[in-house]
């Protein structure tokens, strides 16, 4: 009898639990803790055919569907390129600014964010394709591909031309996008570069010998942003809102500070 | 071939009207509720089952039962029309799985499966039957698609197979419902004598039915899931 009174009191409990939850993963769990104590309720009420079925459906089949569900809806996936000071791996975490921003983001839509760090061309194909959602790392305004959409403005920065040794071939293009690795390693072997970098790769690459090359800061104000995959409008609006609100508290300033002193 | 598209769902649904009209027709109806409680004892000691409730499901109720698996077919059957008819997407990128779910669900599938069978199995004993062990049963594979991929499970039963022995099951469950007429019984009654109550072979014909109904629950299940991560997404 208490048993049953207990069990009647914590459903509309669990139920609420579940229907309050932001993160979604944490509604479903809500929902099967409510299907076995529902299921717990048929069986003190003597029908354990029907609490076997509750159990099987309600707690493990339905709760497996969703779960499926929300792999890939309940992610926010982030593909960005390796930058320091923005988003980028260190050790097994990663770090930056924009991953800050990102992270605040991922928490205001109820969604977790994952990384994938990926190439330029890659992040904005895999974009296109819709099979994430964010693009960041560095990302220059003006460079973003037309058919994405792109929030602007977090950052302002600047673009560094980094020439030299005139002798030999050099290793890319002057329009390519390598990565930092690539890029820190060939200024170390001292070989030929003709290269466009944003401001935080170049303060990264700038921690070498750069003394082989001529480094040209650009005109022109560039600012960095975050390409949105084209069916992003509604996490446009959350990311410029988000972006309006840490201005407006300062939080964006401090962070910037934290990370370019 | 039009002709042929239009002549098989006409067949289907006379089918089943015929089904339908033949059970009601050869039903005994008995109007009190003395006469539906003294029912209920008798469908029990009629079955030999010990799960009274079995009993009357698959055996007095039958009918509802029936119906309630064509339910269940017409969902999995508007699930494939549906989704099938909006292609495929190229290629679905599967994500890779922790080992810790890859390892538990290689650990946890044979032990579902075992306990699936118990319970389809003892359905006329204990409490369950072929609903719950196929829903029971469709979890394992779930699980199993979590861990290594929809594709690798699918490709490991043959897609075709295993939607012919979907519909074998339900035929057959609707077959087994009619061949009492055949010896001139009302039609969904008990063909097999009922045994010695507890043990699993006894219960007449409830074995068969829990057994068919489980299979098909279970594909059906399995189907459904398959077509939402073929056609919507990855898995």
């Amino acid at each position: 009898m208490i048993a049953r009174a207990v069990l009647l009191v914590l459903l509309p409990v669990t139920a609420a639990f579940a229907l309050s939850q932001r993160r979604r993963l944490h509604a479903i769990i809500g929902m099967a803790v409510f299907s076995l104590l529902l299921a717990s309720v048929f069986f003190l009420a003597h029908a354990p055919d029907v609490a076997i079925t509750e159990a099987a459906i309600g707690a493990a089949l339905v709760t497996l569907v969703y779960v499926l569900a929300i792999r890939k809806t309940g992610r926010l996936v982030v593909v960005a390129c390796q930058a320091p000071g923005l988003i980028a791996r260190e050790g097994d975490r990663i770090v930056g600014l924009e991953w800050e921003i990102l992270k605040q983001l991922a928490e205001t839509v109820g969604l977790d964010a994952v990384v994938r760090f990926v190439s330029h061309d890659e992040a904005t194909a895999a974009l296109l394709r819709g099979d994430a959602d964010i693009g960041a790392g560095g990302l220059l305004a003006d460079e973003v591909d037309s058919r994405l959409v792109c929030v602007p403005g977090h950052l302002p920065t600047a673009r560094f031309d980094v020439i030299g040794p005139r002798d030999g071939t050099e290793a890319w293009p002057s329009d390519a996008r390598p990565e930092l690795a690539d890029v820190i390693d060939a200024v170390r072997r001292r070989a030929p570069l003709s290269i466009t970098l944003d401001l935080a790769r170049f303060l990264a690459l700038s921690r070498y010998d750069l003394d082989a090359y001529a480094v040209r800061r650009r005109d022109g104000d560039p600012v960095y942003a975050f390409a949105l995959s084209p069916t992003g409008e509604r996490l446009r609006a959350s990311l410029v809102s988000l972006l309006d609100r840490l201005r407006t508290t300062g939080e964006l300033d401090e962070t910037i500070r934290r990370y370019f002193p | 071939m039009r002709r042929t598209h239009l002549l098989l769902p006409v067949i289907a649904v006379l089918l089943v009207a015929g089904f339908c009209v033949t059970v009601l027709v050869g039903f005994e109806f008995r109007g009190t509720i003395e006469h539906a409680t003294a029912g209920w004892i008798e469908v029990a000691e009629r079955t030999g089952a010990i799960n009274v409730v079995t009993a009357i499901y698959l055996n007095a109720r039958l009918f509802d039962t029936i119906l309630e698996v064509l339910v269940f077919a017409v969902a999995v059957l508007g699930v494939h029309f549906y989704l099938t008819t909006r292609g495929r997407p190229e290629r679905v990128e599967s994500i890779p799985e922790s080992n810790v779910i890859r390892i538990a669900a290689d650990v946890l599938l044979p032990l579902i499966l075992l306990v699936a069978i118990y319970v389809v199995v003892h359905g006329h004993l204990s409490p369950g039957g072929g609903f719950s062990g196929g829903v029971i049963a469709g979890t394992g594979l779930l699980l199993t698609a979590i861990a290594v991929g929809t594709e690798t499970v699918a490709a490991r039963f043959g897609p075709r197979l295993i939607e012919r022995l979907e519909w074998a099951a339900l035929l057959g469950i609707l077959v087994l419902g009619l061949v009492p007429v055949l010896v001139g019984r009302t039609p969904l009654s008990d063909l097999l004598p009922p045994g010695e109550p507890g043990r699993i072979a006894s219960g007449g014909s409830l074995l068969l039915y829990n057994g068919l109904i489980g299979l098909k629950v279970l594909i059906g299940s399995w189907v459904i899931v398959r077509h939402f991560v073929e056609h919507r997404g990855e898995i």
